[in-house]
């Protein structure tokens, strides 16, 4: 079985051969220092957004060793939107958003094209480049069909808030302003749907709908406002991509256990990444294992950064115990290799997974 | 007066700030302090709030209308004050180095306005050494670190340390995701705050 059979058989909520092992980022560091186990080959150390196309291309290269050598079966690809530099560690995109690069993660969005209701119809739809899903393009050519292709696209939510450079501002107007919390939605949905039919287009399997919906405590908004301002672009986006014959999943860090129900009704084929800090994984399967692909779990937080391998080791043994028995469990850190994990830790997490992974699971969580 | 109290504390809790400019100001006109309106109706309605989040009935857009409606109360308040006493007093903000986040420690901002406090937010990803300039040059009575990432709210307790070593009585209060009140208390913080709420209610008792 290859990767990318042994990831489709986790969303078909079978066991595989044994439990597939992926990641849905690392950043620029994390896959230099990672890979720096394996090649000399490497790019300077400084953020993607500021590499030429040159080193670009090295970075991806680096972290396609690292994919390689650790046996991964799956890689994920974002689209590394054209930007023009507009200041010290600020970048805009093609909407206009400026971003902040930082070593830490992610880009934030930090102002945006729209202030508010009154300019939303001066807002010109940004129509995605080709040459932006690049790292897709360059992971297909070289994995083929051996792995799953992951996309990792923002949802609905974060590109509405980062349209107004702001989540507070788009949060406010949840109360104040609802239609025009709808229009900044419609704009994202059109984008995000023009994006994933172009990743299902070079080769993605499965797409990952990115955006925090929660924090460590509850979700950033009631269920009621998640039903109306958000699940019917969900759907909309799951329904393209099912009707592409491909699959889907949400992501989100923190709490997401009063929407869970809103997840699976929206029609995702699983949930990314089970914070353990904030929700139980073995309640989770056992209340959604049954309609959702779970990935995800191991503490990227404290025990990756700051843990033993030792400690790394029981971890992984007792979350597989917990989620993979009767398949439909994908493992992965609880959000991404950032650079504070220990690549040692990250490392003795994959050959965990592949020591307790193997089906008929024979630990218990 | 008692009804005004409650219209008002109504106001604040559903983010109607119109309403609660005018009641602020039609209780200034009835003879209350802006000490009474403050105390027995917006802190309260900010507690009420804050009660109801920890509940889960109520999430961040309630808050931030909340905080809204607060500090368009406030703003008719502050002039009426007689000093820092009432008002609350300053708080430098700011999120550590290498953490760019900016979210949390804005709410904490709006809900530190919204009782009352000057806020100097000198922003994200901010040294140990622009800490403590902020804090020497504007001497507030409490300085809040916010930080999202484990690997950056190691940063607090330099910050801690280097601000103590300027004024050993310095007020320290500490929040962000990957926080607890055992990690606080190991760097020596003088207090953590779990949510922007309970920030704004222990920031007002500290």
């Amino acid at each position: 079985m290859d990767g990318k059979e042994r990831m489709l058989e986790a969303f078909a909520l079978r066991e595989a051969d044994r439990v597939p092992v992926w990641e849905m980022a690392f950043n620029e560091e994390s896959i230099i220092k990672l890979a720096a186990f394996f090649t000399d080959d490497l790019p300077p150390l400084k953020f993607a957004q500021q590499m030429t196309p040159e080193e670009k291309l090295k970075l991806i290269g680096a972290l396609f060793t690292v994919i390689r050598e650790l046996e991964l079966d799956g890689i994920s690809s974002i689209s590394l939107m054209n930007t023009e530099p507009v200041g010290d560690n600020l970048v805009r995109d093609g909407w206009g958003r400026v971003l902040r690069v930082s070593e830490e993660g992610e880009a934030t969005a930090v102002s945006g094209p729209v202030s508010g209701p009154a300019d939303i119809k001066d807002i010109k739809p940004y129509h995605p480049e080709q040459s932006e899903l690049l790292m897709l393009m360059a992971a297909k050519g070289s994995f083929g069909e051996e792995i799953a292709q992951v996309f990792v696209q923002p949802g609905p939510f974060r590109e509405s808030w980062t349209f107004l450079g702001s989540m507070e501002k788009l949060l406010f107007y949840y109360i104040k302003n609802p239609d025009f919390v709808h229009a900044l939605a419609r704009l994202a949905t059109d984008f995000i749907l023009e994006v994933v039919d172009m990743a299902v287009e070079l080769g993605a399997d499965i797409i990952g709908l990115d955006g925090d919906l929660a924090f460590s405590q509850t979700t950033l908004m009631a269920p009621d406002h998640y039903y109306e301002y958000i699940l019917p672009y969900h759907k909309e986006i799951t329904e393209r991509v099912h009707g592409h014959g491909k699959l889907i999943f949400k992501h989100s860090d923190g709490n997401m256990s009063p929407i869970m129900d809103g997840i699976v009704e929206a029609g995702f084929d699983g949930f990314h990444p089970v914070q353990p800090q904030c929700m139980d994984i073995s309640e989770v399967k056992a209340k959604y294992g049954d309609r959702l692909t779970i990935l995800g779990n191991i503490d990227c937080m404290h025990l990756l950064p700051f843990g033993t391998e030792q400690e790394v080791e029981r971890s992984v043994r007792q979350t597989i115990g917990a989620a993979a028995p009767g398949g439909g469990y994908i493992i992965s850190s609880s959000n991404s290799i950032h650079p504070g994990v220990k690549p040692e830790n990250y490392i003795a997490m994959v050959k965990a997974a592949r020591k307790y992974g193997s089906y008929p699971i024979d630990v218990e969580g | 007066m008692e009804e005004l109290v409650s219209k008002l504390k109504e106001a604040v809790i559903s983010g109607e700030d119109t309403d609660a400019r005018a009641l602020v100001e039609e209780g200034l006109d009835g003879g209350m302090s802006p000490r009474d309106i403050l105390e027995r109706a917006m802190m309260p309605a900010m507690e009420d709030i804050g009660v109801r989040f920890s509940k889960g009935e109520a999430f961040i857009p309630e808050l931030i209308v909340a905080a809204y409606a607060m500090e368009a109360g406030m703003e008719v308040l502050k002039p009426r004050m007689s000093g820092a006493g009432e008002g609350g007093g300053k708080v430098v903000l700011g999120t550590v180095a290498g953490d760019i986040h900016s979210i949390g420690k804005n709410l904490v901002r709006m809900c530190l306005e919204g009782a009352g406090f000057d806020v100097i937010d000198i922003g994200e990803n901010k040294t140990t050494e622009q800490f403590v300039q902020a804090y020497k040059e504007h001497n507030p009575r409490i300085l809040g670190l916010s930080a999202l990432l484990s690997s950056t709210m190691l940063h607090m307790h330099d910050v801690i340390l280097a601000v103590r070593a300027v004024d050993s009585d310095a007020r320290i209060m500490v929040g962000g995701a990957p926080l607890t009140r055992d990690f606080a208390d190991s760097i020596g913080a003088t207090a953590y705050a779990q949510n922007a709420f309970e920030a704004a209610v222990i920031a007002r008792r500290l």
